[in-house]
């Protein structure tokens, strides 16, 4: 049958009218195809071949015994090639205070590149154990790359000094897409304190006032009744609160029931602890969500997992301390612990869970910024209390104050100095940098946009976010980098 | 009621009008009629049809040049084709119900999509190279067709025959998307070849394969190769489509036959806009990324049909058809600069299998007079996921068994009046047993008038979304409702009709219709708790209407066609808000128009329509008020208008034909709208992707015909 049809074709094809419709045709979907080819997709233009050090500067007061010191490449190398770095000191004498390995010969270290190798390391030995002093200074120097493409440029100097640090590039371990931590993160130790966020429940204040915060991080609420007897709270007095003491539900008037999300120590939720015990009425107490268990869709967040329950609570005033009365709000009886303050802190947290206080927060001096979720209010249009992920708040309670800049055509985050600080931008609002540093829609940082710190030592500080999800998208993976202001 | 006054008299004015110049009486000389299957008993002229059928030719398909259903139904009255450019899918809307209420079939079979069957499908995903003609019956035909044809349904015919030994038709199509054009990567690209073979007297194949190649809208981006923040990616997503079908058709004595395979292969390419430039500070360089997305669509399509007569007049029809349609999708990091994949993972996140099989039997006990069709119509559907399993991961199996009886007779009281009652009930392993009925009945009056008066109902079955959503959202939850029952629409339709032939070669045709449809038992995202989370369900709570007016004249003077088209038609939402004021019928006017001439003496044809699409106005959520109630605002979509222009001309002797046109000569792109949620009259107006501007096309069509 095909032989046949072929046939047939042919034959019809053999007439000089046909043929010449058949050739023109041919000739123009040949001349398509040809043309075709002439589509190409445009060339990149490539980042050269880099090594630089992983930080700008190191205290060496941090450093025990021996440090390795961490060379990052901006890709994988590939070829064999040499590295070679220049050490020059002040005060500290070279094989005497400390020594490297591979050695300096002629003041110069030379490391080997290997074909394939994305990172190395070398090691910094203290000699001196008491090698410190304002003068005291050994500096690293990237001079020489032999790679391919290659060029000196980023952090290509490292300074081993007693100072503050200069700055670097940062990833808060914020844990993810379920944001199971509270980072707290200190710019100048460039050290951050992880901690996971269901692990306590109440701050009690160490300031001069009296005040006790709630967790926002895991979205807790709390309300007062009209009774000081925690035994003796009707239950369904607790029970009939509940529909009202909620997060994010959309009613304005829970803003009421959430500490104020300026950070302001005189507004939480929980009034401030009388002298008279008989004005510290019991508080119901929203206990807030777990963590999330669910891995969502890359992009998306889980961070509320099952809900916690209810407590009912009551907290006096005890000398320069606190007792807190708690219970199970069907209970007649309570338990009572004392919990004292401690000024080089913050906050002093007691766990539920545990029964106890914990370890949360570190020293107040200790941190600049934290990053965990947080129970926002929303006022304009009034919708309450709203979780929000990938949140940051500045240490207002230590000190810390910040403000946002905006990028203009004469200022950016590479060329700002610290003659740009305005000192009257400064805001002790902890909500500054906040949600405003990321856009959770594109998934990404904004980069108009960039922050001035002032830390409790008064160390100046630019930070500008360039991430928010790892290079596979998943959110959880914030990162910044930041550069001390001198 | 004004609105109907207006109409009417705008009916008997062009009919008063026609009558002046009706010089002689020509009822009696045999016109060629165009022949519907569409809700018929079996093929028939549309003036015996009770049912009120719109034919869209062949010609028309052909003049357009028209690849895919999106194309051809926006010049529609009482359609809108709703691209989006996210997903790459075209949706269809008619009378203002969305395309899930819209049935959509190829010779009667409904057609298979991602998420069910009938429904909801991706207008172009429809090719159109083997089309005889479309035909559009509006209202609710659900004793006819099942369940979701709500709205109305689309009906695809396919060419079953060939007049000559061997045919084979070949064309290629090169289209601008607005002024994008580059021979691979910019534009449209079409090719399609097409063989018809006679094998013997009793049966005809055919084997035809296309290609469409959408480079994408890329409206000032730069694709996939591009490593800033700023211009990654297309403003309307590339996407290809390959697609196979064939046909056998066996016709001898009384029965006929046929079996259909169609396999279509879709890709659409997701090149994120979003650059991640994975900046190392330390070495100040940067190493871009982008989380890409590929999806892939494969359709298969048997169809199995039947068709005769026994005993002299009964008749029967049988298909048998097995579908099925997955969906895939392929998603990775893209390293820009090295060009490198990773983390690359590929599921199959969508899949539908369905079998289904309708056999009809006519005429069991005939008189003149009388006529009844008893019939059965299976649907076994199996499916996995949703569009939602990409967010959930959780992809749950779901099986949608129906068994539907349906008869219907039609009484002629004598061959001016008949009437048709119908009923069909529908069991299913899901849902309720469901009843659905129509009332159809047809007058001729004398000097070619003709009055439908069409009633019908049919439901619409709760879609995966609706029936197994869970959704965790950090401030409510959203989940789906098992114990759903399906939405109930009743339709009625009058269409009264006058035919006049002017002269041997002049007919006037003037058409009103008012159309009315009511949809009860709405499903509705509502807040069903707030303690201890905000949790939304669906429910069957809402309500829905809509009120339509349309006159159509069309006029043919030998070879010149004008045809004027007018609606106006209104949608009523019940709104859960405290103003009932908001409950009313809302407007929109819409006007299509086209000249049609056929200039024989150089074989060319030109043509020339224009839609108007009124500004559309709604009722929309747009915020809480103070005491937490919920207010709503009426939002507008603006108005534009739509006009195409084609030429087509044939050379030796039809063999070689060309198309040039041009598409959305008023250059329409995107439409301003404060018709969102949140938005209303005081918002700022979002802009709705309408199309991508003006457009150019040529098509090259070779034809080579044996015997």
């Amino acid at each position: 049958m095909a032989d046949h049809t072929l046939l047939n074709l042919h034959i019809t094809l053999n007439t000089n009218k046909m043929k010449n419709i058949y050739k023109s045709f041919l000739v123009l979907s040949s001349f398509l195809l040809i043309i075709t080819s002439c589509s190409k997709d445009p060339i990149l233009e490539q980042d050269p071949f880099v090594i630089a050090f992983d930080n700008l500067s190191l205290n060496i007061q941090n450093i025990s015994d021996q440090e390795n010191i961490k060379l990052i490449y901006s890709n994988t190398a590939n070829e064999n090639s040499t590295l070679v770095i220049e050490v020059t000191n002040n005060i500290a004498v070279y094989g005497v205070d400390y020594l490297t390995i591979p050695a300096a010969e002629n003041n110069r270290i030379t490391i080997p590149i290997n074909k394939g190798e994305s990172q190395k390391t070398f090691t910094f030995k203290k000699l001196n154990p008491n090698l410190m002093g304002n003068d005291v200074f050994i500096n690293f120097k990237i001079i020489e790359i032999t790679h391919a493409t290659s060029s000196i440029q980023g952090n290509s100097n490292l300074l081993l000094n007693s100072s503050a640090s200069i700055g670097g590039d940062f990833e808060p371990e914020v844990g993810g897409p379920n944001e199971g931590n509270q980072v707290f993160v200190d710019l100048s130790n460039q050290t951050s304190t992880v901690i996971q966020r269901d692990t306590w429940d109440l701050g009690f204040y160490c300031g001069n006032e009296f005040r006790v915060s709630l967790n926002g991080s895991i979205f807790m609420a709390t309300k007062a009744t009209n009774y000081t007897d925690i035994d003796t709270v009707p239950e369904s007095v607790l029970t009939n609160m509940q529909t009202e003491v909620l997060v994010s539900n959309g009613n304005p008037e829970n803003a009421n029931y959430v500490d104020a999300i300026n950070g302001d120590v005189t507004e939480t939720a929980i009034d401030e602890i009388s002298e008279t015990d008989s004005e510290n009425k019991v508080y119901l107490l929203n206990m807030g969500s777990k963590i999330g268990l669910y891995t969502p869709n890359t992009g998306s967040v889980d961070m509320q997992g099952s809900f916690r329950g209810w407590k009912k609570i009551r907290i006096l005033k005890n000398g320069d301390g606190y007792t807190l009365q708690y219970a199970n709000i069907e209970d007649t009886t309570h338990q009572e612990i004392f919990i004292a303050k401690d000024n080089l802190y913050n906050f002093i947290h007691f766990s539920f869970d545990t029964e106890n206080t914990v370890d949360i927060e570190p020293q107040k001096d200790n941190w600049d910024l934290c990053f965990a979720p947080f129970t926002y209010v929303i006022s304009n249009p009034a919708y309450g209390s709203y979780i929000y992920s990938d949140f940051i708040i500045h240490n207002r309670k230590g000190n810390v104050a910040s403000y946002q800049q905006s990028n203009t055509n004469e200022l950016n985050y590479d060329n700002f100095e610290l003659t740009d600080v305005n000192e009257t931008n400064f805001t002790n609002d902890q909500t500054t940098i906040g949600s405003n540093w990321r856009n959770i829609f594109t998934r990404s940082v904004y980069n108009d946009r960039f922050y001035i710190l002032k830390d409790p030592d008064d160390n100046y500080y630019k930070i500008k976010f360039t991430a928010l999800v790892n290079q596979d998208g998943v959110r959880g993976f914030p990162q910044f980098e930041y550069t001390i202001l001198e | 009621m004004k609105i109907i006054i207006f109409f009417i008299a705008l009916f008997i004015s062009t009919i008063t009008v026609a009558q002046i110049k009706n010089t002689s009486d020509l009822d009696s000389i045999q016109k060629i009629e165009e022949i519907v299957i569409t809700g018929q008993y079996s093929k028939q002229s549309v003036k015996k049809s009770v049912f009120d059928v719109t034919v869209i030719n062949t010609k028309t398909i052909e003049q357009n040049a028209a690849n895919n259903l999106a194309d051809l139904l926006n010049q529609t009255l009482n359609i809108s084709i709703n691209p989006n450019t996210k997903s790459g899918k075209s949706g269809v809307s008619l009378f203002g119900f969305d395309s899930q209420y819209v049935k959509i079939l190829i010779d009667n079979i409904p057609v298979i999509n991602e998420e069910g069957i009938g429904n909801n499908i991706d207008l172009t995903l429809i090719n159109l190279d083997d089309i005889e003609q479309i035909e559009i019956v509006e209202g609710s035909m659900g004793v006819q067709y099942g369940s979701n044809a709500v709205a109305g349904i689309i009906n695809i015919i396919t060419k079953k025959k060939s007049t000559s030994k061997i045919k084979i038709k070949t064309a290629i199509q090169e289209e601008t998307v607005g002024n994008e054009y580059e021979w691979f990567n910019k534009g449209k690209h079409i090719q399609s070849l097409k063989v018809d073979y006679n094998i013997n007297k009793n049966l005809y194949s055919s084997l035809a394969y296309s290609r469409n190649d959408f480079a994408g809208f890329w409206n000032g981006r730069k694709g996939e190769i591009y490593d800033k923040e700023d211009l990654r990616g297309h403003d309307w997503l590339p996407k290809e489509n390959n697609n196979i079908k064939l046909l056998l058709n066996y016709k001898k004595n009384k029965l006929s036959a046929f079996y259909k395979f169609d396999y279509l292969n879709e890709t659409i390419q997701r090149y994120n806009q979003i650059v991640e430039l994975n900046h190392i500070a330390a070495t100040d360089t940067d190493n871009p990324t982008a989380l890409d997305r590929i999806y892939t669509n494969r359709r298969f399509i048997h169809n199995l049909s039947f068709n005769g007569v026994f005993n002299t007049n009964k008749k029967y029809d049988l298909y048998l058809s097995y579908q099925s349609q997955t969906k895939k999708l392929n998603s990775y990091t893209y390293y820009i600069r090295s060009n490198e994949k990773d983390n690359e993972q590929n599921n199959e996140y969508k899949s539908r299998t369905v079998f289904t099989t309708k056999g009809t039997l006519n005429n069991i006990i005939s008189t003149k007079k009388f006529n009844q069709q008893i019939g059965f119509d299976i649907v076994l559907e199996k499916g996995l996921g949703t569009e939602l399993s990409l967010i959930e991961g959780d992809i749950e199996t779901q099986k949608l068994h129906t068994y539907d009886f349906f008869t219907s007779a039609e009484y002629v009281f004598n061959p001016k009046f008949s009437v048709r009652p119908g009923a069909r009930i529908s069991l299913s392993n899901t849902f309720d047993t469901q009843f659905t009925y129509s009332l159809s009945s047809k007058y001729i009056f004398d000097k070619n008038v003709e009055l439908r008066f069409i009633a019908g109902s049919a439901n619409r079955t709760p879609n995966y979304t609706e029936l197994f959503e869970r959704f965790l959202h950090p401030s409510h939850d959203v989940f789906g409702n098992e114990n759903l029952s399906s939405e109930k629409g009743y339709s009625l339709f009058t269409h009264l009709k006058k035919k006049t032939w002017l002269n041997d070669n002049t007919k006037l045709t003037n058409k009103l219709s008012i159309g009315y449809i009511d949809l009860k038992d709405k499903i509705t995202l509502l807040l069903v708790s707030n303690n201890p989370r905000d949790t939304y369900s669906y429910v069957n709570i809402n309500k829905y209407n809509t009120l339509n007016f349309s006159l159509n004249n069309s006029l043919s003077i030998n070879d010149f066609k004008i045809n004027l088209g007018f609606t106006y038609s209104g949608i009523k939402q019940y709104l859960n808000s405290a103003n009932a004021n908001n409950e009313k019928y809302l407007f929109t006017p819409n006007l299509n128009t086209s000249i049609f001439y056929n200039y024989r003496k150089i074989n060319t044809a030109f043509s020339l329509t224009y839609k108007y699409n009124g500004k559309i106005e709604s009722y929309v959520f747009s915020k809480f008020d103070n005491d937490g109630n919920e207010v709503y605002s009426k939002g507008t979509t603006n108005a534009f208008g739509w006009l195409d222009a084609t030429v087509k001309k044939s050379f030796f002797n039809k063999k070689i034909e060309t198309n040039l046109g041009v598409r959305n000569i008023l250059n329409v792109t995107k439409i301003a709208s404060t018709a969102f949620i949140g938005g209303g009259h005081e918002a700022q107006p979002i802009a709705i992707d309408m199309a991508y501007g003006r457009s150019y096309f040529i098509k090259l069509t070779y034809n080579f015909k044996h015997k």
